[in-house]
C-alpha cells in the first residue's frame, strides 16, 4: 500500500537526514518504525506527507509511493487516506472539540460524522464544546485519533502516540488503534517506545542515523539481542 | 587595496566637482548627501537592527524646524540667530532626545508593531508642527537660515558662491555620517544590533539589554535623520509642517530596501536614486516622449517615478526575500 | 447631552466603518501574516470604479462594480506578490505591501487629480433624525450595513468550514496542512474579503459629510491601522473594538475642540494615534492580541 524506497532527505541542501530508506506498509498491516531521536523518524514521517519544504527539506533521491501512485501534496495524502496523528497532538487549542474534528473532516473532503469517536472516547462527547487547550494530554491523543478517524483513513501514521502519556491512557489507546485495524485500517507506529511498539506490530524497522539498521517479523526483532538492548532495556519485556 | 584607490578616485572627484560643474547639479549633489545621511541613519535601524520604523519624517522634522528656530533670523517667528552650525548640531541632538522620548514605545514593540506605531509619531508630529506655529511657521512654514555665508569667495580663479560652499559642507556631513555608521556596524553594538535583529530571546541569553540596545538604534537612528532634517531644509529653502509627512518615512524606507538593508553604501546609492530620478526626469521632460506636463492628467515626471519606486520596492522584496528571512526571529522556529 | 449624543453617533458610524477595514487587516494578518500597508489603495481603488460608473450604470450596479474591483486586485496581489514570498518574514512582506500601494495610489492620485469625486449615493447630503439628534443619513446608513456586515462575518467566522479553517490557519498552519485544509484557498478567501469589506468602508467614507472621494479618503482610511493594532493585529474581536474606540474619540475629540483647544485645531485627527500608543505601552500586543502573535 505504502511503499518507500532508497529515499533520501536532506535539509537546506546540505545535511542529510535520510540515506537510502526503504520500508513499505501492506493494506491492513501493523508496521512499526523504531529508533532513537534524531534517528531521522520524523523526517521520514515527513517524506511521506510531503511536508519537507516548511521544514526547509527536500527528498533528493528515491520514491515514495501510496497505492502505486505519488502523493503530490499534505492535502492528496488526506483525501487519498493517508492520515498522519502528529508528534505531540498538535490540538488547537482555540478551536472546541467538535471544531478540532470537523476541520479534520472539511480537510478530508467529507462531512463530520462524530458518532464513532464519540463512541470510542466518550470523554470527547462530554467535552464538544469546549476549546482544545482545555484537554488533559490523554484527552488531547484522543482528540488527534479522533481527528484522524473522522477524516476515514485507510493508513494511519501515528508519531509518538505514546509520548508522555500515563499508562492506563497509553493502554486505551492501544486497545483502541487493535479496533481501528481490526477494521481494516493499516498503521504505521512511530515509536521511541520500542517495547510498545513491537508489541502492536507484524513487522518492524530499526532507524539509525538516517539509515534502516535492521528490519524483519517484529516477534524476531523483539528478541534480537541487540534491539533488547539498545531499545527494549535490561529490564523490560514486551507484553 | 584596489577599493581604496577607487574610493580614493571618487573622493577627488567629488571634491572638483565645483570646479566643472554648474548650479544644477551642486544642489541635487547637496539633497543627495542630505538623503544619504537620513538613509544611513534609517538602514542602521531598520537593516542593521531589524526595526522597522516609518517614523523618519518626524526626526527629520524635529531637525529642520530646530535648526530653523536656533539659526533664524526671522523677526516674527521664534529666532536665536545662533551660528548656522551650531544649529544644526543643536537639530541633531534635539532629534536624539526626540528619538529617546519614544524609546520607551519603540524599545516594546516589535517589527510590525513598531511599523505602525511610529505612522502614529508622524502623524501627531505634524499636528504638532502645525499647532507650534511661532516656531514652524504653521501651515505656510518658514524661510530655512543659510548654512554657509553667502559672500562669494574665490578660489583657483573660480568663483565659490553659496552652493559650492554648501556642496562640501554636505559633502563633509556625509563621509563623516558614513565612517561613524561603518565603524558602529562593524564594532560591538553594531554585532549585539544583528543579534537582536536575528533573535531577542538570544541575544538577552548572551547578555545583551535587549530594551536598552532597541533604544540606543531608535536614538542613533533619529540623530542621522535630525541632521538629514536640517540639510533638507537648508536644500529645498523653505520647510512647513507638509515637508515632513508620512511620504517622506515611505521614501526614505524606499532608499533602504533598494539599496539592500544594513548597507551603508547601499543607503547611500538608494538615496541618490530616489533623490535624483524624480529631478532629473523633471529636467530631461523634453526629451522623454511618454512624460506629460503637470497638471495635464498625463503621467508626470513625478509620478513616472513613482511608479518606479514602487515596483523597484516589490521587485527588490520579491527577488531577495531569501535575505529578508533574517527578520524572523530564529527563536520561533521555521516557519509553521 | 445633545452634542454628546450626536457626536457619540457619529463616532460609533465612523468607528463602525473602520472596524470594517479594520477587520480586513486582522484577517489578512491571521491568515498570511501580512500587513497589508495598501489596504487604503484598495478601498480607494474600489470606491474610485463605484464613483466612475454610477452615473453610467446606477448606484447598486456600481456599489457591485468596485466591490468587485477591490476583491480582484486583493486577489492579484495575493496570487502574483505575497502568495509567492508566503514564506518571507512579516516585514517583507509588510515592505512589499508599501511598495504596491505607491504604486496604486500614484495612479489614483493621477487619475482624481486635485478633484473630489462625487460617489452618488442615492441619499445624498440628507440628515436623519433620531429625536433631537441629528446625523447624516450617510452616517446612520454605514452604521446599519458595517453592522449588519460584522455579525455576517462574525456568524460566518464561528459557524462555517471556512471560519474553523481560518481560525485552525491562524493557529497553527502546518498542522491544519498536514489535516487536509487548502491553506492558499483560506488565504486568498481572505483577500477577497478583505477587500470587499475595504471598499464598502471607502463608499461610506467618501459620503456626506465627506465632500466626495479624494486621496484624503484614504489617509482617513489608515486610520483603521491604528484601530487594528490597538485591539490586537490578530484579534477579530480587537478590531471591532478598536474601530469602535478610533471612532468614537476622533469624533468626540473633533466636538469639543473648543474647549480641547490646548491641543491644537484638528487634534481630533490625531487621536486614533494618540491612542494607540497609549493602549501600546500599557499593552504590547494590543488591547485582545496575544502575546505569542505579539512577538512577530
Amino acid at each position: 500500500m505504502l511503499i518507500v524506497r532508497d529515499v533520501d532527505v536532506s535539509y537546506q541542501g546540505a545535511v542529510a537526514a535520510l540515506r537510502g530508506v526503504s520500508l513499505s506498509v501492506p493494506a491492513g498491516g501493523i508496521v512499526a518504525l523504531v529508533g532513537n531521536n534524531g534517528a531521522g523518524k520524523s523526517s521520514l514521517l515527513r517524506a511521506v506527507s510531503r511536508n519537507l519544504r516548511r521544514h526547509r527539506g527536500e527528498i533528493t533521491g528515491g520514491a515514495v509511493t501510496f497505492d502505486g501512485e505519488p502523493l503530490r501534496d499534505p492535502g492528496d495524502c488526506v483525501r487519498r487516506g493517508l492520515i498522519q496523528v502528529p508528534e505531540g497532538r498538535r490540538i488547537f487549542g482555540r478551536l472546541t472539540v467538535e471544531e478540532n474534528l470537523r476541520l479534520a473532516a472539511h480537510g478530508a473532503g467529507k462531512k463530520l460524522v462524530p458518532d464513532r469517536v464519540y463512541d470510542l472516547f466518550p470523554v470527547l462527547a462530554e467535552r464538544r464544546r469546549q476549546p482544545g487547550l482545555l484537554l488533559s494530554g490523554g484527552e488531547q491523543q484522543m482528540l488527534a485519533l479522533g481527528r484522524a478517524l473522522v477524516a476515514g483513513p485507510r493508513l494511519l501514521m501515528l508519531d509518538e502516540p505514546s509520548l508522555g502519556l500515563a499508562p492506563q491512557v497509553v493502554a486505551r489507546i492501544v486497545t483502541v488503534l487493535r479496533e481501528i485495524n481490526a477494521d481494516g485500517v493499516a498503521l504505521l507506529l512511530v515509536e521511541q517506545n520500542a517495547a510498545l511498539a513491537l508489541s502492536l506490530a507484524q513487522h518492524a524497522y530499526v532507524l539509525e542515523l538516517g539509515r534502516v539498521s535492521l528490519e524483519g517479523p517484529a516477534e524476531k526483532l523483539r528478541d534480537d539481542p541487540d534491539v533488547r538492548r539498545l531499545y527494549l532495556g535490561a529490564t523490560a519485556v514486551a507484553t | 587595496m584596489y577599493r581604496r584607490i577607487l574610493l580614493g578616485l571618487g573622493v577627488v572627484l567629488l571634491l572638483v566637482l565645483p570646479y566643472y560643474v554648474g548650479q544644477f547639479w551642486l544642489r541635487l549633489g547637496f539633497s543627495v548627501a542630505a538623503a544619504g545621511i537620513g538613509a544611513i541613519g534609517l538602514t542602521i535601524l531598520t537593516g542593521t537592527a531589524g526595526q522597522l520604523s516609518l517614523a523618519h519624517a518626524f526626526f527629520l522634522g524635529v531637525g529642520a524646524v530646530t535648526y530653523c528656530a536656533l539659526a533664524g533670523t526671522d523677526a516674527d517667528l521664534v529666532s536665536l540667530g545662533w551660528p548656522p552650525l551650531v544649529a544644526a548640531l543643536a537639530g541633531v541632538l534635539l532629534a536624539g532626545l526626540a528619538g529617546l522620548a519614544f524609546s520607551p514605545v519603540a524599545a516594546r514593540l516589535r517589527h510590525i508593531y513598531l511599523g505602525i506605531a511610529s505612522i502614529g509619531l508622524v502623524v501627531i508630529g505634524q499636528h504638532v508642527l502645525n499647532t507650534a506655529a511661532p516656531l514652524t511657521g504653521g501651515f505656510n512654514g518658514r524661510l530655512t537660515p543659510g548654512i554657509v555665508s553667502d559672500a562669494k569667495v574665490s578660489i583657483g580663479g573660480v568663483p565659490f558662491g553659496a552652493y559650492e560652499k554648501q556642496w562640501y559642507v554636505g559633502f563633509a556631513f556625509l563621509a563623516l555620517a558614513a565612517l561613524l555608521a561603518r565603524n558602529l556596524v562593524r564594532g560591538r553594538v553594531g554585532r549585539a544590533f544583528v543579534l537582536l535583529r536575528d533573535s531577542e530571546p538570544a541575544a538577552s541569553s548572551v547578555g545583551i539589554a535587549v530594551q536598552r540596545y532597541k533604544a540606543l538604534a531608535f536614538v542613533v537612528s533619529s540623530m542621522y535623520a535630525g541632521l538629514a532634517g536640517v540639510l533638507y531644509a537648508v536644500a529645498i529653502g523653505s520647510v512647513a509642517p507638509s515637508s515632513f509627512a508620512l511620504d517622506v518615512s515611505v521614501l526614505y524606507l524606499v532608499m533602504v530596501v533598494i539599496g539592500g538593508l544594513g548597507s551603508v553604501a547601499g543607503a547611500v546609492a538608494g538615496a541618490a536614486a530616489v533623490t535624483a530620478l524624480p529631478v532629473l526626469l523633471q529636467e530631461y521632460a523634453g526629451y522623454l516622449p511618454f512624460l506629460a506636463e503637470p497638471g495635464s492628467g498625463g503621467v508626470t515626471a513625478s509620478h513616472a517615478a513613482r511608479f518606479v519606486f514602487g515596483v523597484a520596492v516589490i521587485a527588490v522584496v520579491l527577488t531577495r526575500s531569501g535575505a529578508l528571512h533574517r527578520f524572523r526571529p530564529s527563536a520561533l522556529g521555521s516557519r509553521s | 447631552m445633545i452634542t454628546f449624543l450626536s457626536l457619540l453617533l457619529t463616532g460609533l458610524s465612523t468607528g463602525a466603518i473602520y472596524a470594517l477595514v479594520a477587520l480586513g487587516i486582522v484577517l489578512l494578518f491571521k491568515a498570511a501574516e501580512v500587513v497589508n500597508f495598501a489596504h487604503g489603495s484598495l478601498l480607494l481603488l474600489g470606491a474610485y470604479v463605484t464613483a466612475r460608473t454610477w452615473e453610467a450604470v446606477g448606484f447598486p450596479t456600481a456599489v457591485a462594480l468596485g466591490v468587485l474591483v477591490g476583491a480582484l486586485a486583493a486577489v492579484i496581489v495575493e496570487r502574483l506578490l505575497a502568495n509567492p514570498m508566503r514564506d518571507a518574514a512579516p516585514v517583507a512582506l509588510a515592505i512589499m505591501t508599501i511598495g504596491v500601494d505607491i504604486v496604486i495610489a500614484t495612479e489614483l492620485n493621477r487619475r482624481m487629480g486635485p478633484d473630489i469625486v462625487v460617489v452618488g449615493h442615492p441619499w445624498g447630503g440628507t440628515a436623519a433624525r433620531l429625536g433631537d439628534v441629528a446625523v447624516p443619513a450617510n452616517r446612520l446608513i454605514a452604521l446599519l450595513v458595517a453592522g449588519a456586515l460584522i455579525v455576517a462575518f462574525l456568524v460566518a467566522f464561528k459557524l462555517t468550514d471556512w471560519g474553523v479553517a481560518m481560525r485552525a490557519a491562524a493557529e497553527d498552519r502546518e498542522t491544519a496542512a498536514l489535516l487536509g485544509v487548502r491553506l492558499s484557498r483560506v488565504t486568498t478567501l481572505s483577500w477577497i474579503l478583505a477587500g470587499a469589506l475595504a471598499v464598502v468602508a471607502g463608499i461610506f467614507l467618501a459620503g456626506s459629510p465627506t465632500p466626495g472621494l479624494s486621496p484624503a479618503v484614504g489617509v482617513i482610511a489608515l486610520r483603521a491601522l491604528p484601530a487594528a493594532i490597538l485591539g490586537g493585529l490578530d484579534s477579530t474581536t480587537g478590531a471591532l473594538v478598536g474601530g469602535l474606540v478610533v471612532g468614537v474619540a476622533e469624533s468626540l475629540a473633533a466636538g469639543y475642540q473648543d474647549q480641547l483647544s490646548f491641543l491644537g485645531r484638528g487634534f481630533g485627527d490625531v487621536v486614533p494615534y494618540v491612542v494607540m500608543i497609549a493602549v501600546l505601552l500599557v499593552r504590547p500586543a494590543g488591547l485582545f492580541g496575544t502575546r505569542e502573535v505579539g512577538r512577530v
